[in-house]
């Protein structure tokens, strides 16, 4: 392969935060956590608080997730998701999007 | 022939192939492991072939190429392995111009001549000496002008076929001077030096040929692609006039001092160290900057050399400090013989850093400072240590897309 002697090298540069990260999660028939793996043994989710679905990106890679905000026994509160379109599931703080200036004079909401 | 093009295709995946010759004819994906959220930086040739490309995640590749290895990214590595490879040209080369890492131009007008060898015997010559010094696969291109050194280079990388004197591949070959055209015509259109884009622009075009482009109108190429256009259609057509344009190389003062007998104490090693050091930063090059950096060495009587790197914690042009900070490296430093010489190398020159406190407010000051304390730290370390949060993308619905760290002063 030929590199491109212009093409930019600082893309690099950038290191995104809140990468999700893998754990192990016990689910029920319907795909619901019901114990996740949390600081090194399995613990029972006592509530799921939250439950909410995104999909994005559907143009080039597709992102199917279905998040859970679930509390675990002792208090601990996780948002979790399981990865629609290659299995799996993730732990992965959630901050709701920040509304676009459109948004704001439309007073629209996200999520 | 004037110049001549050096390339060791998948730059990346040849060091990890020479470390491990088991990854050879397997392919390979570089990046991290498949699990981590991270894009692939680089991949090889059965990988490619597979569906994988630098820049889809990882675990897109896992699912395109099962079979692929994984490694994780090494780029502190690859940037060594292809200083290295250039450093090695440079010692063969008077003009180098690096291109990417394991992609270099080099002039090599007359060196045929001046060795009594043909061209195609002396670049291939060149290219078994890099080879043999690297243990990577070099391909080496050459020819009257920079472009078409380059792009029968990359012929060869791409697997152009070009058939060998001995009938296996070739990995040296030199474009007949007047002849380049003729050449050039044959090649495909992914040796042209411009954006994966308008490769793919032009072979939706049906143009996959060099001949093809050169034989278009330059209004038609000009009207679709802008300059880009007028440029492939020189190229294309062997007009190329361009020059190298080699980096500068960075600035060093070393100066070695002859002990007047074997020593061992560290008293003779910091009195020649006081003497080499006074001379090194009373040198001209220096012109009253001051330093970041200082490689010290003990020259012994076997002939080896015991080395020591000093990153002062702010630069320099104080010889005393120098001194200083030398003398808490030695305090621990046993040498295996007696040394007969010191020296010192001076390196990362900059202007000088000055204490002086601010009568009213400290606060340009104190961010000049710590502008330069982080400077001075991405240099000890040799790649960027501070970083700031940027919100990238605060409107995504993915939390990862959100926000981001970019190195300080980046």
């Amino acid at each position: 392969m030929v590199a491109y002697p212009g093409a930019p090298g600082g893309a690099r540069s950038l290191r995104f935060l809140n990468q999700p990260r893998g754990l192990a999660v016990e689910a029920d028939e319907q795909g619901t956590p019901r114990a996740i793996a949390w600081q090194g043994r399995f613990r029972r989710v006592a509530a799921i608080l939250e439950r909410w679905r995104v999909d994005d990106e559907w143009w080039r890679e597709e992102i199917a997730r279905l998040y859970y905000e679930v509390e675990l026994e002792g208090g601990r509160r996780l948002t979790v998701f399981r990865d629609l379109v290659a299995g799996g599931w993730f732990v992965q703080s959630y901050r709701a999007p920040a509304l676009t200036r459109e948004q704001r004079g439309g007073g629209g909401r996200s999520r | 022939m004037e110049f001549a093009c050096i390339q060791v295709p998948w730059f990346g995946i040849a060091i990890a192939r020479r470390e491990n010759p088991r990854l050879e004819g397997r392919p390979v994906v570089v990046g991290g492991a498949p699990e981590e959220h991270a894009e692939v930086t680089a991949c090889s040739a059965e990988a490619m072939a597979a569906g994988v490309a630098p820049g889809m995640s990882l675990r897109r590749a896992l699912a395109l190429c099962p079979g692929a290895v994984f490694l994780p990214l090494a780029a502190s590595v690859i940037r060594a392995e292809a200083e290295r490879l250039a450093s090695l040209l440079r010692e063969r080369s008077p003009v180098v111009e690096e291109v990417g890492e394991g992609h270099l131009h080099c002039e090599v007008r007359g060196l045929p001549a001046l060795f009594g060898l043909g061209t195609a015997e002396y670049l291939a010559q060149l290219r078994e000496s890099l080879a043999g010094a690297t243990g990577l696969p070099v391909l080496a291109g050459g020819a009257a002008t920079v472009f078409a050194a380059h792009a029968a280079c990359s012929a060869l990388g791409l697997g152009f076929a070009v058939a060998g004197d001995r009938g296996g591949p070739r990995s040296s070959i030199v474009v007949v001077p007047g002849r380049e055209r003729e050449f050039l015509a044959l090649l495909p259109v992914e040796v042209l030096p411009v954006e994966p884009a308008m490769h793919q622009r032009l072979r939706l075009f049906g143009i996959e040929r060099l001949g093809q482009v050169a034989a278009l109108p330059l209004s038609a190429l000009q009207a679709q692609f802008g300059p880009a256009g007028r440029r492939v259609w020189e190229l294309a057509n062997g007009r190329d006039a361009s020059r190298l344009q080699p980096a500068s190389a960075e600035a060093r003062i070393a100066v070695e001092v002859e002990l007047p007998g074997p020593a061992v104490s560290q008293a003779a090693l910091l009195a020649g160290s006081e003497a080499a050091l006074g001379r090194a930063f009373s040198d001209d090059a220096l012109q009253g900057r001051a330093v970041r950096m200082a490689t010290w060495w003990a020259g012994l009587e076997d002939g080896t050399r015991v080395t020591r790197r000093l990153a002062f914690r702010e630069p320099t042009g104080d010889p005393r400090h120098a001194l200083f900070v030398l003398r808490s490296r030695l305090e621990t430093l046993r040498l295996p013989s007696p040394a007969v010489s010191v020296g010192v190398e001076l390196r990362g020159m900059c202007s000088e850093y000055a204490h002086q406190q601010l009568l009213w407010s400290a606060g340009q000051g104190r961010r000049r400072e710590l502008d330069e304390a982080i400077a001075q730290l991405h240099a000890r370390a040799g790649e960027p240590q501070v970083f700031r949060i940027v919100e990238v993308q605060p409107w995504s619905r993915i939390p990862e897309r959100q926000a981001a760290l970019v190195a300080y002063g980046s």
